[in-house]
């Protein structure tokens, strides 16, 4: 038996039992009678400056043990550009901003203090939309935006404009000019969505050997770690993150805002404290999916070869650059994806705004640049008479195609994935007799994700019991990795049962550095670092059973839980008697492992401002889905829906359809009806489940899958990510199958009843996009 | 004032504020922690508790109005309830747990549902299910599970409607 196929199987989540039971502690049930609890004073108006601040009323309220401000964190951090407070100091950016913060014995004796401060707030006029922040004279933001450390080289700057990438490839203005093209422009517009995971961003701090102990529930221990080090101007080795069971993430918990106040208030008072938001607070500080704004334009041969194509996409940052910045390098990938391009241009820019920060959500920046593209290119199948099934046929991205940065693809797997479709789509039927008398509509779409790998690090120590620990930063979100997929492939490398592998949760004072949990990266990557860490030791097992069992290691195998000599299944001796006698002779067996992606760089200047030079591991979807749009009340049924996607190899199936299955309906809710929209102020103003309206039981569609396998990946084993990419294209999908259906243009999502209802009797608002300009060039800094 | 309650068979008497909603009383004062508060106004169900075995959501329910009644959590549950341990072992087969914070509730919701509805199909399973919301799994692996529950408790000789 290989490793691979020992590696195979549906293990189920070893922490199941304990979650169905309410016995998990997340980090927000780790309180007990002796914590403190954190409230945070937070600003009421978007933008203004704190005439004074005073906080000596707070410090005399009852059970009050420590207020903080400003003075206390005065390091600015952030992602490529460090332009981000933990408190604001004399500028206020957007409503919901932290100004203080009180620890109390209670949180009702925390909340009482808070209000107990006095502030003085002098309003400036906000800047609430890209379009003003983009406006000639427009108010600054950040008005020293030319002062703040840069953290990463390479992105053009300017006033409002945050960051700005480019990819550039071929000669986009003769392509243009060629006689033989038609020319379709498109825009789009999308709103943000709420990550809204079940658990909340909590911390507790303790105060321990003068470091912070931070236990929160974060996707980024090692961020953590540095982001409180920097503002509190400790050595980050003076901050330990652990991370307990965490209830959901979805990129939310990228975020490191609220573990370095726990800290502040942890050394204040040298007791442990305790900050959750409240649900108010996350939803209203979330965050979000950013809301873009974008324009395509494609220049189309007769034969339906796409020779140019640029485009520009404006990303609200809101009031800091935070994953925004790092995510205008996805543009290039996700709008520049799916397809073989002649000559293309594409710049993304992300837009300083007073409102509250945007962040990374599951396969960030791709979903909606996925609509735009799918929609765009059902325009363009319209407009010059394309099957639009036919025209993806045709110029998917195939083995040696490049993309929009000049990186190859390798191997050809979208066009192959489209058959397979078409096999799915026999199989499941259509469901049109269902539309009954409703208007019907059917799309298949094509995505493509990468996923960044980046460094990570494991280390597997084996037990005088025969069992083994994993040592790594990673952390169960709940997609299953830790708990399914790295304890698998550990065991199959050692021939043990994947129960018999203990994951130690993540504790960056245990384990080496890791740049997080996201992007689909975890399983490829702790995996390969897993892998390398398990060399030594079966090295080290099978020298040491050699001698034990008098036998030459060739002849030996790993497997149930023994070291065997290979043709005599059952023979030789437990992994527990090798490592016993090993430990004795020559010490502990153990073994660590490193990796980082040894990636295609982008063609020579074809790129500018990004921060990955990606591609990685490029990954394939193709959806498809059929809807009922009701014509009296603009309703939209999803009647099927269908997915293929690549997952370079499938370790436990099981798993792998529960995130496809989740990551659609997630995906529906943004293509129909999770809408976040901002009130006068900037203020978000879906604040509880009651406005914000999230995927009921009702709502779910039952997923077809076939995950595709054999595409090349370097993951270990083959592997590919597979818990990001099943949001990519629902949104492109179900829009496409909507502007079928209605035989209307769709520009903007979600595809809410009203506005279904406008389309429908064209009265959807056209989207000129004043703020971005139909000369590409006018839309790039120098 | 003080209110006295059967608390998974045991009694329990709180001295507080009358009004303190039932989570805050388990949560914060008792550490009784499998009971998740994540929208504490009435709309996820991740709360949800049995008072006398109907669900309630124990965000809303204040102490005060439990005098003298009998309230079962997912604690209690996991080690009385034939129903929600049926369930339970459902989820962990077909591996419908993902963050897990949504279960405890769910359990609690679908547990009676179980009880009293051998007979259901798909699309009631997932009417019982609308006010228990999950952010992670996309639901369809908890019909199953229910669906493998029923059919089980139906070849183990349920009652029939
Ligand atoms: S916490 Fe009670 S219903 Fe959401
Ligand atoms: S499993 Fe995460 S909310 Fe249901």
């Amino acid at each position: 038996m290989s490793e691979v196929e020992r590696t195979i199987m549906n293990l189920p989540r070893r922490d199941a039992p304990d979650k169905l039971r309410g016995r998990t502690k997340y980090t927000n049930d780790r309180m007990d009678s002796t914590t403190l609890h954190a409230a945070l004073l937070r600003s009421t108006v978007p933008a203004g400056r704190i005439a004074r601040l005073d906080v000596s009323r707070a410090l005399k309220c009852p059970g009050v043990r420590a207020v903080a401000t400003a003075g206390d964190a005065p390091g600015l951090f952030g992602i490529g550009v460090a332009d981000h407070p933990l408190f604001a100091s004399d500028t206020i950016r957007y409503i919901g901003e932290p100004i203080a913060a009180v620890a109390a014995e209670t949180l009702e004796q925390a909340r009482a203090a808070i209000a107990a401060i006095e502030l003085e707030v002098e309003p400036l006029a906000p800047v609430l939309t890209m379009e003003e922040a983009l406006a000639p004279g427009a108010r600054l933001v950040h008005e020293n935006w030319r002062n703040y450390e840069i953290l990463f080289e390479g992105g053009s700057r300017r006033g409002n404009i945050a960051w700005e990438a480019k990819a550039m490839r071929g000669d986009v203005d003769a392509a243009f000019a060629r006689s033989d093209v038609r020319i379709v422009e498109s825009t789009f517009r999308v709103g943000r969505q709420n990550h809204v995971p079940f658990e909340p961003r909590v911390a507790i701090c303790s105060w321990e050997d003068d470091r912070a102990h931070i236990q929160t529930s974060t996707q980024v221990p090692w961020t953590v770690r540095n982001v409180t080090g920097r503002v509190m101007g400790l050595t980050p080795g003076r901050v330990r993150v652990t991370v307990p069971a965490v209830g959901g993430g979805f990129g939310l918990k990228f975020d490191a805002t609220i573990e370095p106040i726990t800290a502040v208030l942890a050394r204040k008072t040298g007791r442990a404290v305790m900050l959750e938001n409240s649900r108010f607070e996350e939803m209203t500080t979330c965050l979000c999916r950013e809301n873009a704004d974008i324009r395509i334009r494609s220049a189309v041969a007769a034969d339906g070869e796409i020779v140019g194509r640029e485009a520009t996409v404006l990303m609200d940052c809101g009031a800091y650059g935070g994953e925004q910045i790092f995510l205008t390098t996805m543009t290039a990938h996700t709008l520049g994806g799916n397809y073989r391009l002649g000559a293309v241009r594409l710049t993304s820019r992300a837009i300083y705004t007073n409102t509250p920060p945007n962040g990374a959500f599951r396969a960030c920046n791709g979903v909606y640049n996925t609509f735009a593209l799918e929609r765009h290119t059902d325009e363009i199948c319209a407009e010059l008479g394309f099957n639009p099934i036919e025209f993806r046929r045709r110029n998917v991205l195939g083995d040696g195609d490049l993309g929009a940065t000049g990186q190859p693809f390798e191997g050809e797997v979208l066009r192959p994935m489209l058959d397979r479709m078409e096999g799915l789509r026999e199989k499941v039927g259509s469901a049109r007799e269902r539309a009954a008398g409703r208007l019907y509509g059917r799309a298949t779409t094509v995505g493509t994700w990468f996923i960044f790998v980046g460094p990570s690090s494991a280390t597997v120590n084996l037990n005088a019991d025969g069992s083994a620990t994993l040592v790594t930063s990673g952390v169960e979100i709940g997609s299953g990795t830790m708990t399914q997929s790295l304890p698998q492939i550990v065991a199959g490398q050692l021939g043990l049962d994947p129960r018999d592998v203990i994951v130690k949760q993540a504790d960056t004072d245990a384990a080496g550095l890791d740049v997080g949990v996201g992007g689909g990266r975890t399983t490829v990557s702790i995996g390969a670092a897993s892998i390398e860490a398990c060399v030594p030791i079966r090295e080290k097992l099978l020298k040491t059973a050699s001698e034990m069992l008098q036998t030459p290691p060739e002849r030996l195998t790993l497997r149930n839980g023994r070291v065997e000599i290979a043709a005599v299944p059952g023979s030789g001796a437990t992994v527990a008697e090798v490592v016993q006698r090993a430990q004795s002779i020559s010490g502990p067996v153990t073994g660590t492992g490193s990796f980082t992606a040894k990636n295609v760089p982008a063609m020579a200047g074809c790129a500018m401002g990004h921060f990955i030079e990606a591609i990685d591991i490029p990954v394939f979807a193709v959806h498809d889905a059929e809807v009922a749009v009701d014509p009296e009340t603009g309703h939209v049924e999803v009647l099927s829906y269908s997915v293929v996607q690549d997952v370079g190899r499938a370790l436990n199936p099981l798993a792998i359809h529960g995130q496809v299955q989740g990551g659609v309906v997630q995906g529906l809710g943004y293509a129909l009806h999770e809408e976040v929209t901002l009130g006068g102020e900037g203020e978000i103003r879906q604040s509880g489940f009651e406005t914000y309206r999230l995927p009921l039981a009702l709502d779910a569609v039952p997923v077809a899958i076939d995950l595709y396998e054999g595409a090349p990946s370097m993951g270990p084993l083959g592997t590919k990510g597979a818990g990001e990419v099943p949001i990519l294209n629902t949104a492109a999908t179900v829009a496409c199958a909507v502007a079928n259906a209605t035989g209307r243009l769709v520009r903007e999502i979600p595809l809410t009843p009203p506005r279904v209802l406008r389309i429908l009797r064209d009265r959807e608002p056209a989207l000129p996009h004043p703020h971005i300009s139909a000369d590409w060039l006018q839309n790039t800094l120098d | 004032m003080s209110t006295t309650f059967q608390l998974n068979g045991e009694t329990c008497r709180f001295d507080g504020d009358p009004m303190t909603p039932l989570i805050d009383l388990l949560r914060c004062q008792r550490f009784m922690t499998g009971t998740k508060a994540v929208c504490r106004e009435g709309f996820c169900g991740a709360c949800t508790v049995n008072v006398e075995g109907e669900p309630v959501l124990a965000c809303l329910r204040p102490v005060g109005l439990l005098e003298g009644l009998s309230v079962m959590t997912i604690e209690g549950a996991s080690r009385y309830d034939a129903e929600a341990q049926l369930l339970q072992a459902a989820f962990e087969r077909v591996d419908a747990v993902q963050c897990g914070m949504c279960f405890p509730g769910m359990v609690m919701s679908l547990s009676k549902f179980l009880r009293e509805t051998p007979r259901a199909d798909r699309n009631a399973v997932k009417h019982a299910m609308v006010g228990n919301i999950c952010r992670c799994t996309g639901y369809e692996r908890i019909v199953d599970a229910v669906m493998e529950c029923l059919a089980e408790a139906h070849s183990a000789g349920g009652a029939d409607v």
